[in-house]
């Protein structure tokens, strides 16, 4: 075996071969974690028939209160989400057992009934693809968690590879040797987004990071997690059921305390062991102004409506921890500073996108010799998940809108035809002719998403959904673009043939 | 953290990016097809450290210590990012566009300061 000859190799081979064995599940986590910036307004684009309107939240909270009763008078608990202009209707879950299953619902808030509205994940499907792969969520989790690690890696290395970080700072050579362009590109993409690049998987790993280390919290508390909670300022220490029955306050008369006491409507409320003579009423309110993703939080007794507790002041590890999650999702951020955290994600995506592509554009054969398995498998996986991704999520999108709204299993079938129209996207591309490949398979998503508001105009055609329906017709024109230069680049190649022959003849 | 403060750090990012590529000599032969004189050369370097230093000062004035290096950063990513695409495609436009950048982060100062 060779030694390594220096450094710097071996730290692109690691660069290289980190990079590709995780990159095409890191493009699907990095393009729907981006989309998840926007997951609210995904989610309100899916369900059209939810309007907001301005009902007493206290009131709508009171009406979810009598439908769970009626629906599990003997739940272990509720969680009631109040009304919002993020998620109009009500949204509940009830369950009688800690490890599931927990039931779901919207409710409309002026009527506490089941909400008139189409079955639907909306942007949930993406925000927990984005960690989860739609997997059994362990196994999802750890597959991220480990892609992630990898990533960092590569991210390190790739790092440590690039010779002149600062004097190819802003170096994007597009008239040279297709080589040499997607390598600037993914230098241009990886370097100036590093920043980003570099909190975005930390990050990440921190959110994951009780899964993946879970021994300090286990070792020091001796398993008991919710205790660790409580102390470190996390939770409100719960207390046992009673075992009899208690005659409860109306939920909304809580609930007015809760919002008289922080002036904010709380963003959920837990009611534990409702229906018990120690029932308790948990408000969480939205995170507090700042970077750091806290929830302050206060508990009542359900039966008297008394203060039970609240969570104090988190200690520094929990706040550190809590910034770092904060950063990740960028709940804090207003309009301006979200679209520029989406504009990282989609550098983010561009990186491992161009990574990929460089992997086969610098092994490509030179002259006649043939194509090895490897080269044509690296092609075929990239052309399927950088082509193959979109279209999924236009047929996803598309599926929402065009599904009958009263289909059984609606909201499954628009995660199959999620599914289904990726691997119909990626197994077509594999037998487009080689040359017309890459157009071919970014034109298909492009015209797909670009159907997208043509489709919504026609069925649903509201004002309020323009800016989704506009970022869509931005997105396809991207594709198409895409598709026009792949096909634009092998003219010019052509061209340059060309030229070299006559040059030989001459 | 309001639109007027991002757009002031970008725009000064901006111009201060625009100094620092035109410094190196290869994208100043790409603008102006001469090399850089030495001495200008230093200048320019100075005055992009200044430009980017100037829109780390104007974010934590505009935005704070906690939202401020959040935005700062966010926006020298994709000030950098209109440098490299511009020196790519329109290479003559950087000189005028740099300049261009200053009087109006001039016009968005009293709109980004809060209060």
């Amino acid at each position: 075996m060779n030694r390594p000859q220096s450094v710097r190799q071996s730290m692109a081979w690691l660069h290289t071969w980190s990079g590709l064995v995780v990159g095409w599940v890191l493009f699907a986590v990095f393009v729907t974690g981006t989309a998840s910036y926007y997951r609210a307004e995904i989610s309100r684009w899916m369900r059209p028939e939810l309007v907001h309107s301005n009902l007493d939240p206290a009131a709508a909270v009171t009406r979810a209160a009598a439908f769970l009763q009626t629906t599990m008078p003997d739940a272990l608990g509720w969680s009631i989400r109040p009304p919002s202009t993020e998620n109009p209707a009500v949204e509940v879950y009830w369950w009688r057992d800690p490890a599931g299953p927990y039931h779901h619902a919207l409710l409309d808030p002026a009527t506490g009934e089941q909400a008139n509205v189409r079955d639907t994940q909306g942007g949930d499907f993406l925000y927990r693809f984005h960690f989860e792969l739609n997997l059994p969520p362990i196994w999802g989790r750890w597959i991220v968690s480990a892609c992630a690690m990898i990533l960092f890696i590569a991210l390190i290395s790739g790092i440590i590879t690039h010779r002149r970080i600062f004097a190819d700072f802003f170096t994007f050579r597009r008239d040279r040797s297709a080589q040499r362009g997607w390598l600037d590109a993914h230098n241009v993409a990886g370097v100036l987004a590093l920043p980003f690049h570099l909190m975005i998987v930390y990050t990440g790993l921190v959110t994951l990071s009780s899964m993946v280390m879970p021994w300090a919290e286990m070792t020091a508390y001796r398993g008991d997690l919710l205790r660790y909670y409580a102390e470190a300022g996390l939770m409100v220490p719960g207390r046992p059921a009673a075992g009899r029955p208690g005659e409860a306050l109306p939920l909304g008369a809580i609930v007015t305390r809760a919002i008289a006491a922080q002036s904010e409507t709380p963003e959920m409320v837990v009611v534990s062991s409702p229906g018990d003579a120690a029932a308790t009423v948990t408000a969480y309110f939205v995170e507090l102004p700042g970077l750091a993703h806290l929830h302050p939080q206060i508990a009542y007794d359900a039966v008297t409506g008394a203060e039970i507790g609240r969570v104090g002041e988190a200690g520094t590890a929990t706040r550190t921890g809590a910034v770092m999650v904060g950063i990740h999702e960028a709940h804090f951020a207003a309009a301006p500073l979200r679209f520029l955290f989406f504009l990282c994600g989609v550098m983010g995506a561009a990186t491992v996108a161009s990574g990929l592509v460089l992997w086969t554009v610098a092994r490509a054969p030179r002259g006649a010799k043939p194509e090895g398995l490897g080269l044509r498998l690296v092609r075929f996986l990239n052309l399927g998940t950088i082509g193959g991704l979109p279209a999924g999520l236009a047929a996803y999108f598309l599926a929402n809108r065009l599904l009958p709204v009263n289909l059984a299993g609606r909201a499954d079938w628009e995660v199959r035809l999620f599914f289904l129209a990726w691997i119909a996207a990626a197994l077509a591309s594999a037998f487009y002719a080689r040359t017309r490949a890459w157009s071919l398979t970014l034109a298909v998503p492009g015209i797909a998403v670009l159907a997208i508001p043509a489709v919504d105009a026609l069925i649903v055609g509201e004002a309020r959904f323009l800016g989704f329906d506009a970022a869509m017709a931005v997105l396809g024109l991207l594709l198409l673009v895409g598709a026009r230069l792949a096909s634009r680049r092998r003219l010019v190649r052509r061209r340059t043939e060309a030229i070299l022959h006559r040059t030989a003849e001459a | 953290m309001t639109a007027p403060a991002l757009v002031l750090s970008l725009l000064l990012a901006f111009s201060g990016f625009s100094a620092l590529a035109l410094s190196l000599e290869r994208h100043h032969r790409a603008v102006f097809r001469s090399p850089v004189p030495r001495s200008r050369s230093g200048g320019l370097r100075a005055a992009g450290w200044a430009g980017l230093t100037l829109s780390f000062a104007t974010a934590i004035a505009c935005a704070g210590w906690s939202f401020g290096p959040v935005q700062w950063i966010g926006s020298l990513t994709f000030s950098a990012l209109a440098v490299v695409a511009l020196i790519a495609y329109r290479p003559t436009w950087l000189r005028m566009a740099a300049l261009a950048a200053l009087p109006l982060a001039a016009l968005t100062l009293p709109l980004a300061l809060p209060g």
